[in-house]
């Protein structure tokens, strides 16, 4: 009896542990969209073929790729086989509303981002330098979003004729999270806490 | 299985008594032995009660995955949060009142529940990244389940979710953010899966990590340098056949097996040798890879065959493949139809002879060691 309280406890302690990782997770991700700072990005079509995957759309943003020369501090590199990495992307408002990269750094930025700046982190994958034209591939893991189920479709089509946008929080370290997807002007979904 | 081993059992001891070899006291004392180790064993309910389970914990998954929109999502995660506490706690219950099956299945249920929650967290808050990440995370919550509640099924479920991450990042349908997460990262997973195994009591987990670990190997070999991986892979496997042969029980001391581990070393020799073969056809190399692949099913045959009869099977198997897979690519272009036949017949002739005599001289060998 004694062995059997023992491990109904020691079970007890395991389902809190494993149920206290799974909050801290999602308060970790309700804190990103509540505290971080909002930009408005600018989502470019993508090729239907990998647009949808069972029932979320697939996100491209005009931020996804850069031009080589933005990352400032690359020269600093040696190698020419640069392993996956993160780089922080100066993100700044532009006229139209949305927010576009002013510049990004495989290190921490030389100075700190400006009043309407927001620094948002991304990940370039290993890239041979020697064989790259021109620009980088950057994921920020915003590129998904889920929809009602059979809902993707309509939005695929929309997403070609009109521009779509992605509200998006960003957290003062930099992480980024789906805040609304955005039909032009429209808001199309918009996420709460939890 | 065990079951049909106490029927027999009781057949023999009643003809055992009734030809006067046992008196009724031990013929009663050895059928109790016996159904007391049936009962104890991974019987038919264990079974029924865990293909249950995986088709519950399927259910949850798929429940999830379907982005149910009829119920908020917070209720949701609180069903999935109930099921996990539900799960770990109610299975320790259960298992304390000794329904260990029912107690297992529901750690299982459990342990798919928090799989559930992270693709359901993922889902909430459009995250993209690190699927890899998740997966591994899922693996290490179970592992740490199975090494609390010192659980063989969820030992073998984190084997599974291992396998499938593997199998995941090999074929590349997995997303990572990680230098760190190459499919190299199986390796001391492998190993410490094998460890919490021992404290968890799950030869089935140990099994499984030896096979998923050849399954590597192969695709290793595989994708790169068919014939140096597979040579290699060959040689160590016949090491260790040749080791768990000399010192069994020492060997499986180790790995604690049930004395299976020759069947693992031979079934990891056959697959490096069917990689070599498939890389040396049509060159002169090929018959001597086949003549070796031959050799070392007779040689496995003849070592360890009488004492394991899945072994048997496993290399009566393969010597009949090989002799169809050296027909097919030496001789198939110089015979018919009808000299097929006839090669079929003499081959079919020389396996009966082999396994005949083997079988009588595996007879005889037995024969003598009750005899002394």
């Amino acid at each position: 009896m004694n062995n059997g309280k023992k491990l109904v406890l020691s079970a007890l302690l395991l389902a809190l542990v494993q149920v206290g990782f799974l909050g801290w997770m999602i308060v970790g991700r309700a804190a990103v969209l509540r505290d971080g700072r909002e930009v408005l990005l600018k989502v470019e079509p993508v090729d239907p073929r990998d647009l949808l995957r069972g029932d979320y759309v697939i996100l491209n943003y005009d931020i996804s790729r850069l031009p080589l020369s933005m990352i400032a501090d690359i020269g600093e590199v040696r190698h020419d086989l640069v392993p996956t990495h993160s780089v922080t992307v100066r993100l700044r408002r532009e006229e139209d509303g949305y927010w576009r990269a002013g510049g990004a750094w495989l290190k921490t930025p030389p100075n700190p981002a400006g009043a309407d700046e927001v620094d948002i982190v991304g990940q370039v994958p290993s890239l041979n330098l020697a064989h790259v034209d021109g620009e980088v591939r950057v994921t920020y893991g915003i590129e998904r979003f889920y929809v009602p189920e059979g809902e993707g479709r309509a939005i695929e089509r929309d997403m070609r004729v009109r521009p779509f946008g992605v509200r998006a929080a960003v957290s003062s370290s930099g992480t980024a999270q789906v805040k609304a997807l955005m039909d032009g002007e429209n808001m199309l979904f918009e996420e709460p806490l939890y | 299985m065990m079951a049909r081993y106490v029927v027999r059992l009781r057949q023999d001891v009643e003809r055992w008594t009734k030809a006067g070899l046992i008196d009724r006291l031990t013929a009663a004392k050895l059928v109790a032995d016996a159904e007391r180790r049936d009962r104890n064993s991974f019987g038919s309910g264990t079974v029924l009660a865990m293909m249950a389970t995986l088709l519950l914990g399927a259910a949850i998954l798929i429940f999830v995955a379907a982005n149910w929109e009829a119920f908020p999502r917070l209720l949701r995660v609180a069903v999935l949060f109930a099921l996990i506490i539900g799960g770990y706690v109610g299975g320790a219950v259960l298992k304390s009142r000794d329904h260990d099956a029912f107690g297992e299945a529901a750690w299982i249920v459990a342990a798919a529940a928090f799989g559930a929650s992270m693709a359901l967290i993922g889902q909430m808050y459009h995250m993209s990244g690190d699927e890899s990440a998740a997966m591994l995370t899922w693996c290490a919550a179970t592992a740490v389940a199975a090494l609390v509640l010192r659980s063989g099924p969820l030992t073998v479920a984190a084997v599974g979710i291992a396998d499938a991450w593997l199998a995941g990042s090999l074929l590349g349908g997995l997303r990572t953010l990680s230098n760190l997460e190459t499919p190299l990262l199986f390796l001391p997973i492998a190993a410490a899966l094998f460890a919490i195994s021992y404290w968890t009591r799950s030869q089935a987990a140990r099994h499984l990590i030896l096979l998923s670990l050849v399954a590597y190997v192969t695709w290793l070999a595989a994708d790169g340098d068919a014939f140096e991986v597979g040579f290699l892979m060959a040689c160590v496997s016949a090491g260790i056949f040749a080791v768990a042969h000399i010192a069994p029980r020492e060997t499986d001391n180790i790995v604690r097996i049930n004395g299976r581990l020759p069947l693992h070393a031979l079934i990891a020799f056959l697959v490096a040798m069917a990689l070599i073969q498939v890389e040396l056809e049509g060159g002169p190399g090929f018959i001597i890879a086949a003549a070796v692949t031959l050799a070392g099913i007779v040689a496995a045959l003849l070592l360890q065959g009488p004492q394991s009869r899945g072994l048997r099977g496993l290399a009566y198997l393969a010597f009949a493949i090989e002799l169809c897979l050296i027909y097919g690519i030496t001789m198939g272009t110089m015979l018919g139809t009808a000299g097929f036949f006839l090669f079929a017949a003499v081959l079919l002739g020389i396996l009966a002879a082999l396994i005949i005599r083997l079988e009588g001289r595996m007879g005889r060998s037995q024969a003598e060691r009750s005899g002394a």
